[in-house]
């Protein structure tokens, strides 16, 4: 999903030459993804040196290149703010919710074979079958995956990316790092991201069958979904906080790590018994 | 037959028995009790539309104070600083972060559109419990939220409030020690920002 900033460039060459399936494009995406896990796994090492007791539930993560960093954010906020946050205030007022959670349905189902993926390689076969039946059921009951007909017999939908794979295969965060437009991320999930977009088999079909706009429109209702669905949430955080760029890193690195362990989402904070009378 | 019945009748009751007990002890425990009783009272009390928002203030303040450990919240939020703070900035501290909690929470029962609250379950972690909810929304999926309860012997005490896998008292922790870092390490940052805020949100209620 959405990493189209990073591999512009080529597909504009690939396109040129007529035939669909380059030798050219496979050996740069490789590239890309190498050097995206190279630098997480380096930035990890550094960090848990620094800091090795914090872990992410306290909300702490590395971010070297705060300054860049907060420079996209504000970039994307304000993009947020003028144009996206509009646009979902629209959608979210014409579209019933029925009508939105078919999209959103439809948009899971979609993205199936990526969770079953994932939950085969982090080694939870449970997942995986329940990922499969999810979209075998929801394909056919829940007419091509409008209808979540499968969370009536008790199968939820779980969210997996190459991200928590890696997290579950012990890589850290690595660093902090705001994509423009997609938004929070860090070394290892910009990696996660790179390898399920790589990987998805809607992203394969569309290109090779030139249908490239598919997967575009897919990208851009997923994330319309999305951020439609956190309008309260963002509004909250955005009048709550004091530094709404830091209280969204340590949201986002907080969410990732519940995500990571599949975790109780209550799961007990870490608030020491403060002596009242030592002050 | 009718033997071999009665042991698998037995069996079941048997294997069948502590999960139900285990079940019951995790949904009727004092501290979701606690939870069910705090959240129907806010309900009731606070979301009213018409409620003058003074009157909204006030009633939330005292459930606050009456339920919440704010004191340990606070401290917890200021992180280390709380170390390097004077008695005087301290106890500046102490009143603005209640005056803010007061006013976040006012704005969200203001506009507080759920139906209906739900506890589920609680289990005890260490010295606390964790009481998981669920606030059905009127538009929108059911929102996980998590109650983490502490008694220290004054009665029951909220001390940390999770939504969704993201804890408040954490995110505000990493929210102030931003603010006290980028004004050079000082307190007085902090406070500055939180006067700020609250003379901003008195103004617009």
């Amino acid at each position: 999903m959405g990493l189209d900033w990073l591999q512009g460039s080529f597909k504009h060459e690939r396109r040129g030459d007529g035939t669909m399936f380059k030798g050219k494009k496979l050996p740069q995406q490789i590239m890309v993804i190498a050097m995206c896990i190279f630098l997480s796994l380096g930035v990890t090492g550094c960090a848990s040196s620094v800091d090795p007791g914090a872990g992410y539930k306290s909300g702490y993560v590395a971010d070297p290149i705060e300054p860049i960093n907060r420079g996209i954010f504000a970039f994307n906020n304000v993009l947020d703010i003028i144009i996206i946050e509009p646009i979902c205030t629209v959608y979210n007022f014409i579209f019933p919710s029925f009508v939105r959670d078919g999209v959103q349905n439809f948009m899971r189902n979609l993205s199936s074979p990526i969770i079953v993926a994932n939950q085969l390689l982090q080694g939870d076969l449970k997942g995986a079958g329940v990922a499969t039946a999810r979209f075998v059921i929801n394909t056919t009951a829940g007419i091509g995956g409008l209808i979540d007909a499968a969370s009536a017999t008790g199968m939820y939908y779980e969210k997996e990316d190459f991200g928590q794979t890696l997290g579950v295969w012990g890589l850290g965060h690595g660093f902090y790092l705001v994509l423009p437009v997609i938004g929070p991320s860090s070394g290892r999930d910009l990696v996660g991201l790179a390898v399920d977009s790589y990987a998805d088999p809607v992203r394969i079909w569309a290109e090779n069958t030139d249908h490239d706009w598919v997967y575009y429109t897919r990208v851009a209702v997923e994330g319309l979904d999305t951020r439609a669905r956190l309008m309260k949430a963002v509004k909250d955080l955005r009048s709550n906080s004091l530094d709404y760029y830091a209280a969204v890193r340590s949201a986002y690195t907080q969410k990732r790590y519940s995500q990571v362990r599949d975790e109780n989402p209550d799961a007990a904070s870490a608030i020491p018994d403060y002596d009242d009378n030592t002050q | 037959m009718l033997r071999i019945a009665f042991i698998a009748l037995c069996l079941t009751t048997f294997l069948a028995l502590p999960a139900f007990a285990g079940d019951k002890a995790g949904t009727d425990t004092p501290a979701t009790q606690f939870v069910q009783k705090l959240g129907d009272k806010a309900l009731t009390s606070l979301t009213a539309k018409d409620l003058p928002q003074a009157e909204r203030a006030k009633r939330v303040r005292e459930l606050l104070r009456s339920n919440f450990d704010i004191k340990t919240i606070a401290r917890f939020a200021l992180g280390t600083s709380w170390k390097t703070a004077t008695e005087a900035q301290k106890s500046e501290y102490l009143d603005l972060f209640e005056k803010m909690i007061v006013s976040t929470y006012t704005e969200r029962f203001q506009d507080y559109s759920g139906q209906s609250f739900k506890v589920t379950k609680s289990s005890a972690t260490g010295k606390d419990w964790v009481v998981s909810s669920q606030i059905i929304q009127k538009d929108g999926p059911p929102v996980a939220v998590g109650w983490q309860v502490r008694d220290k012997g004054e009665g029951m005490r909220i001390v940390d409030v999770t939504v969704e896998g993201i804890s408040m008292s954490v995110t505000q922790r990493n929210d102030f020690a931003a603010v006290v870092q980028s004004g050079g390490g000082k307190v007085d940052a902090l406070l500055a920002s939180l006067r700020k805020r609250c003379n901003i949100n008195s103004k617009k209620g």
